[in-house]
């Protein structure tokens, strides 16, 4: 009988990726995140609140690993998982990560993007959020360039201001 | 007990696999001679495809899934797609394709992925992955899943709840279980029996000496041992082995030549360690504490049977399948429940 003793020396991190406890098929977003847990956003850069909420009923998921025996008596690597929404026909396909747990999860993300987009055409959220980051990026563009302008015309005339025949040293 | 011989694989190019009894049969390729490393440099994604088409020539499973997530690791991500195309299409340093070279080297010796980068994903975690210590499989990561729904409703083992719970784990692998509930469940105390003093190492340096107790025992051969210190639990988990032993002659080479036996066969019915577990559980649970194991498909009416007729006290609930099954289930978890006073239901997952 052997007590853990907190000599053994070893080298180990703890990737603390993710986040969710929710219960299995729930809508994800909707969940109340429990306080304290570092909440990592996979899908897309905001958080999008008013995506359809996913009927598992609605749902096939086809978990990719072949044929044969499962669980112990297997050890594949493959783990993309597929999901399809019977009503709409969408399908999406994820693997994303390692986990076949974060795979499942992240397909439904995306499935309500999709569904959202689906739905709701050029309305979607995912769509103007989309549109709305397009204008920002344009925006920045526009303004970097006219900073460049400015410094080159600056430069010019810093140029023009020290070439010989001029008054000024 | 069946031992694997250390030299074989991991160093040179070059490699025999030995067992006990000589070489193994057709089965395996006895030897495993590289490519060479190519003279000028290539791309990642060239090295990728060179390694896929020699997996394939030599009949290793999954070529380009092997192929991919060395590469990956290599460049420091989990998966290639996480990896920007530019970088796929540079030229590797010298060193980084020697390195591939001696990672798919191994991969050619059948060593499974895990064991070949030395880690895995489970859930949110990334686990160190050593041989011969049993590789969590995605099945399990539903098993977790569901416990951790139910042990969040549960009075006193949610966040922010006063009271400690213990949960019991039975023979813990990598840690996947374990240390996914201990994450998530800050009130959670671990107590782990575990016939392999290897197993520690998953679980060093984590800060967690308060929270977890391990304790080297065989839970077949030191069942009194175990009762002595395991009392009160409120939960107990198990991933047993639950093979049957006709079934692990036809286990593919990356299990049956890398993994731990003792990690898989559950004797004749597969039942072996199950039933050792459930005749025990009633002395370690705590009134109303459940049992939650993974089992075969075939198993669910046999341990509920069994349990009738053997384990007063534990009472079958349900049964819950994972994500594969269809009309063939491929596992199935099984939990059940106990109490001293009164019956109570269980659960078969």
């Amino acid at each position: 009988m052997l007590r853990l003793s907190p000599f053994i020396s070893c080298v180990y991190s703890l990737s603390s990726r993710v986040i969710w406890g929710v219960p299995h098929g729930a809508p994800l977003l909707l969940r109340p995140r429990p306080p304290g847990l570092m909440c990592v956003l996979a899908a897309g850069k905001k958080d999008l609140i008013d995506l359809p909420v996913l009927n598992e009923d609605e749902l096939e998921e086809q978990f990719v690993r072949g044929s044969g025996p499962g669980g112990q008596a297997t050890n594949k690597t493959s783990n993309c998982v597929v999901l399809k929404h019977i009503p709409s026909g969408t399908v999406v396909k994820c693997h994303q990560t390692r986990s076949v747990d974060i795979n499942r999860k992240r397909a439904r993300e995306i499935m309500r993007g999709k569904l959202d987009v689906f739905y709701k055409g050029e309305l979607s959220e995912v769509l103007v959020n989309k549109k709305e980051s397009e204008l920002r990026k344009q925006e920045k563009r526009r303004k970097a360039n006219g900073n460049l302008e400015r410094k080159r015309l600056f430069r010019e005339t810093l140029a023009a201001n020290s070439k010989p025949g001029n008054d000024t040293v | 007990m069946w031992r694997l011989s250390l030299s074989a694989g991991y160093r040179g190019f070059g490699c025999r696999i030995v067992g006990p009894k000589g070489l193994w049969g057709s089965r395996v390729v006895h030897t495993c001679s590289a490519p060479a490393i190519p003279a000028g440099r290539i791309t990642a994604l060239q090295a990728v495809d060179l390694w896929k088409n020699h997996f394939t020539e030599r009949g290793v499973m999954e070529p380009d899934h092997s192929s991919l997530y060395i590469m990956a690791y290599l460049l420091g991500a989990k998966t290639i797609e996480s990896l920007e195309q530019e970088k796929l299409s540079e030229f590797l340093s010298p060193e980084k394709t020697e390195q591939m070279w001696k990672l798919c080297s191994r991969r050619l010796s059948r060593m499974p992925v895990q064991y070949v980068i030395e880690e895995w994903d489970f859930r949110d975690l990334t686990l160190k992955m050593r041989p011969p210590v049993f590789i969590p499989r995605p099945e399990t990561e539903e098993l977790v899943e569901l416990m951790l729904n139910d042990l969040e409703m549960k009075p006193g083992t949610g966040i922010g709840a006063d009271s400690q719970h213990t949960c019991l784990e039975v023979g813990c692998g990598s840690g996947a279980i374990s240390l996914s509930l201990l994450k998530s469940l800050p009130q959670v105390r671990f107590v782990i029996v575990t016939n392999r003093f290897l197993a520690t190492i998953f679980f060093c340096r984590l800060g967690l000496q308060d929270r977890l107790q391990i304790h080297c025992l065989d839970v077949m051969k030191d069942a009194e041992t175990v009762l002595s210190l395991c009392r009160h639990v409120s939960t107990l988990v198990s991933n047993p082995p639950y093979l049957f032993s006709e079934d692990m002659t036809t286990l593919e080479p990356e299990i049956f030549l890398f993994e731990d036996h003792a990690a898989l066969d559950g004797g004749k019915d597969g039942l072996k360690v199950i039933k050792q577990i459930l005749t025990l559980a009633p002395q370690i649970l705590s009134n109303h504490g459940r049992v939650y194991l993974e089992v075969d498909p075939r198993h669910p009416p046999l341990i509920q049977r069994w349990v009738e007729v053997n384990v007063e006290e534990m009472r079958y609930v349900e049964t819950r399948h994972d994500i594969t099954g269809r009309s063939v289930l491929k596992s199935l978890s099984v939990f059940m429940s106990s109490t001293m006073a009164s019956f109570n239901q269980f659960v078969i997952i």
